[in-house]
């Protein structure tokens, strides 16, 4: 049965939510004054929520924070508050999704801050289909084509192209919210901030497996502002940080850094970790990184079951690529701590309540999807920098 | 001959040259009119060539360099602020490469009121690898800076970095200068004297600088030992920095081993220094392994223990430390208001402003919110102060005085109304 996503402000309660006949639960992003203060799993009846019972299960779910906020409003006051915004480029990467592209795409008009410029990366593209949307629909968008295959290539291209000091990142699947770009960017007031990453919600749970997807490996993390310093942060616990899909980076200090390895993420063997291993780079040089809940974007989570094992699979095969290139090329052997802390903390944990049927286990096959892509990825990496040291030789 | 220059530029240097030719060509480069300014380099006790390459140096502002035997870069500073005709004076020190704009933004900030006190910001930059030492190190002085460029930083006497700071010739003269008597921590202790004097302490993010930080972990134990006495000689000078700068250190000891090697640095320093020297051997190897948290771990140790082997050197004994914090005065509160929130913040921060009190009890009302406390060494409180330590330190209670009132002023069915349960949930 699927979950219906809704976004309610607690200012705005309606007296009844109706027409979600086709739930039996909703997903609630709840904000106050606009800002995303929690969410709630709230039940559906006979296709509709009642509204008292909504505020009470919204209001318990939102906690402390709407209170903060408010004394926020109150004194007129924020750390985020009257900080010069740096001038942003978005970039969009993509390969051959011109349906999700264009609605990520008609979302950043919307945009109440409008960066400098807005770039569509088309990655190593086998159609015109992309190219097309773009100059028919979005003339004021410069489209790019990237030959070589690899999202950390797209990535690194958005980079040299890019014009403004930050470059933001959104996933093509995915739509921004209309204060998106200003969160991420007054977070970069401190020289130190290399990167700033978003919270992100599902865009829809039709699905089993986006609701797989939506508990095993959530995007968003947590509703409040955290601070990520490189001089106290174990830089290869980037779980908690964000992701990829919704982040922007310092341009300057990340070509500092030497940019994306073109080794890592989708389009490569290794599948993903392209973004986890910048910020760990980020963090290993003493730079921060922030996560800022009030840059938000909805991701369209993969739809079908085989969609999402692979996906898990990836998630596998990327975070042990970046360890075993952590190890391998920045001779960090700290990484190794990290992978059998992972392993015997969460992913052992998973497959003994897997195993023995315990109530609130993940689907069996799903922690066998993510082993084998922890497997795989130290092969994976090391075939990726082949293929990649081949590529600039060739 | 020209008329007198409104900025004097001191740079106090010791056998750099090519550091002092790098600072006198970003000079060259300013914004600021070149006939407003001049240049003094003190050479101190140098026996390279910085004396003929200065001497040879082409400039379009005064130029002048002195070889003296000073000691210390504070009496060089001292000797260069004596021969200063300037109205300002701007200290610069050897290893910092200035933007266009750092004399300008310095002047810019003056031109605002009288007897201020500007610190640049310097970006550290470094030559060579970034190991695990140099990479904390910029942390530091980022974070310092920032901490600065916020608009609620109270600033205190540490917040004085020789490196580039720029104050009236007059107020520096009346002030006596740097104490030569201190060869690391004379910025703490001249700032100490300046925030007494009520001058006001700015930060200009424009009058920037690149810092070209030479600092090795050797260099730094020995820094941090210099440091260690010269929190002593700064606790003679003035007893109530004593605490401060000596005994919050101490309480916060926490772990064995620290107060271990605090034990050694007073009763057995040879064993000590020998632990130390395995320390130091260590960070080498966790460096290897990059092993940064270890690391950071054993660093902060090993400053520990050269800090109070520092302070050992000055102070003998350790009973002989106790009798020194013991016998630092007890230090009478400054002025103290009170503030009621209720009759609205802006009003609060005018009072704050016309006042500028050391501490302040605040209230809403006749309920209690808390205090901002009297800090030993820091700026008397200003408006900027105040909405900050609200939103952090006293959110909670300031919520619930400010939910008392307006439930009071409903009938009690509204009340009931408008307190959900979550009211109970700690404000």
């Amino acid at each position: 049965m699927p979950t219906a996503v809704l976004d309610i402000d607690l200012e705005k309660i309606p007296p009844e939510v109706v027409g979600l006949h086709d739930y039996k639960k909703a997903l609630v992003l709840i904000r106050f004054r606009s800002r995303p203060v929690g969410k709630a799993v709230v039940e559906v009846c006979g296709g509709r929520i009642c509204g008292h019972h909504l505020r009470d299960q919204l209001l318990e779910a939102a906690g402390d924070l709407p209170w903060e906020f408010w004394l926020r409003d109150f004194l007129d006051w924020d750390e985020t508050k009257n900080v010069r915004l740096p001038s942003a480029t978005v970039a969009i990467c993509t390969r051959e999704r011109t349906t999700d592209l264009a609605k990520c795409l008609s979302s950043l008009q919307k945009l109440q801050t409008q960066p400098l410029e807005i770039l569509v990366i088309d990655n190593a593209p086998k159609t015109q289909k992309t190219r097309d949307l773009v100059t028919q629909f979005f003339p004021t968008i410069r489209y790019i084509c990237e030959p070589q295959t690899g999202l950390d290539w797209a990535r690194n291209r958005a980079l040299c192209e890019a014009q403004g000091e930050v470059v933001a990142f959104i996933d093509d699947d995915a739509i921004v919210d209309f204060a998106w770009l200003a969160g991420l960017l007054q977070n970069f007031a401190d020289p130190l901030v290399a990167c700033v990453t978003g919270l992100t919600m599902p865009f829809e749970l039709e699905t089993t497996s986006q609701e797989w997807f939506e508990i095993h490996c959530p995007f968003g993390k947590g509703f409040r502002r955290k601070i990520f310093k490189g001089d106290s942060h174990d830089p290869f616990r980037t779980g908690e940080i964000g992701a990829g899909v919704n982040m922007a980076v310092r341009r300057e200090k990340i070509l500092e850094l030497g940019g994306f390895d073109p080794a890592l993420d989708a389009g490569t063997p290794t599948e993903s970790g392209g973004d986890h291993e910048m910020f760990s780079r980020v963090l290993t040089h003493g730079y921060s990184i922030i996560y800022e809940p009030v840059a938000l974007c909805w991701h369209r989570h993969r739809r079908s079951p085989e969609e999402l094992r692979r996906a898990v699979y990836g998630y596998g095969a990327g975070v042990y690529a970046l360890l075993s290139r952590a190890i391998l090329i920045e001779r960090e052997w700290a990484a190794l701590k990290v992978a059998v802390g992972w392993f015997r903390h969460d992913q052992l944990p998973k497959l003994i309540y897997a195993v023995t049927r315990r109530p609130g286990r993940e689907p069996l096959d799903l922690l066998f999807a993510e082993l084998r892509g922890c497997v795989a990825g130290p092969f994976a990496y090391l075939r990726s920098r082949k293929l990649v040291s081949n590529g600039r030789a060739g | 001959m020209r008329g007198a220059p409104v900025f004097s530029v001191i740079i106090p240097t010791h056998n750099r040259c090519s550091s002092v030719r790098r600072a006198l060509t970003s000079l060259t480069l300013q914004n600021y009119p070149a006939s407003q300014f001049e240049v003094i380099v003190v050479a101190d006790g140098c026996s390279d060539n910085t004396v003929e390459m200065v001497q040879q140096f082409k400039t379009g502002f005064l130029l002048k360099v002195f070889p003296v035997n000073a000691g210390n870069a504070a009496g060089a500073r001292n000797f260069g602020a004596a021969r200063a005709r300037g109205r300002m004076l701007l200290f610069l020190d050897d290893d910092i490469e200035a933007v266009p704009a750092l004399i300008e933004s310095h002047g810019l900030v003056h031109q605002r009121k009288p007897q201020q006190v500007v610190i640049g910001y310097l970006p550290p930059r470094f030559e060579g690898a970034l190991d695990f030492f140099r990479i904390g190190l910029r942390c530091w002085w980022e974070e310092q800076f920032f901490q600065m460029a916020r608009p609620e930083h109270r600033f205190t006497y540490r917040d004085l970095l020789s490196g580039n700071f720029s104050l009236e010739t007059e107020l520096f003269r009346r002030l006596g200068g740097f104490n030569p008597g201190f060869g690391c921590r004379e910025d703490y202790e001249l700032g100490y004297r300046l925030i007494k004097s009520n001058a006001h302490f700015a930060f200009s993010p424009a009058a920037s600088g690149w810092h070209y930080d030479a600092s090795t972990l050797s260099r730094a134990c020995q820094r941090v030992f210099d440091e260690g006495r010269a929190d002593v000689g700064i606790g003679r000078r003035h007893p109530e920095l004593r605490a401060p700068l000596l005994f919050f250190k101490m309480e916060r000891f926490t772990s064995v081993p620290q107060k271990l090697l605090f034990r050694l640095a007073f009763e057995r320093s040879r064993l000590g220094d020998f632990l130390a020297g395995i320390l130091y051997r260590r960070l080498g190897l966790l460096e290897k392994i990059r092993y940064r948290g270890r690391w950071r771990e054993l660093f902060y140790l090993l400053r520990h223990y050269w800090y109070w082997r520092g302070v050992a050197t000055e102070t003998g004994t350790r009973s002989a430390l106790a009798g020194f914090l013991q016998s630092s005065p007890f230090h009478p509160v400054g002025s103290e208001i009170e503030i009621d929130l209720r009759q609205g913040l802006k009003r609060a921060e005018c009072d704050l402003d016309a006042i500028r009190p050391d501490a302040a009890l605040l209230y809403y009302g006749e309920t209690f919110i808390g205090s901002i406390q009297r800090e030993i060494g820091a700026e008397p409180l200003r408006s900027n102060h105040l909405r900050p330590v609200l939103a952090k330190k006293f959110s909670k209670r300031l919520l619930a005085a400010v939910a008392l009132e307006r439930a009071t002023a409903l009938e009690p069915m509204e009340v009931l109304e408008s307190i959900p349960e979550y009211a109970d949930q700690g404000f």
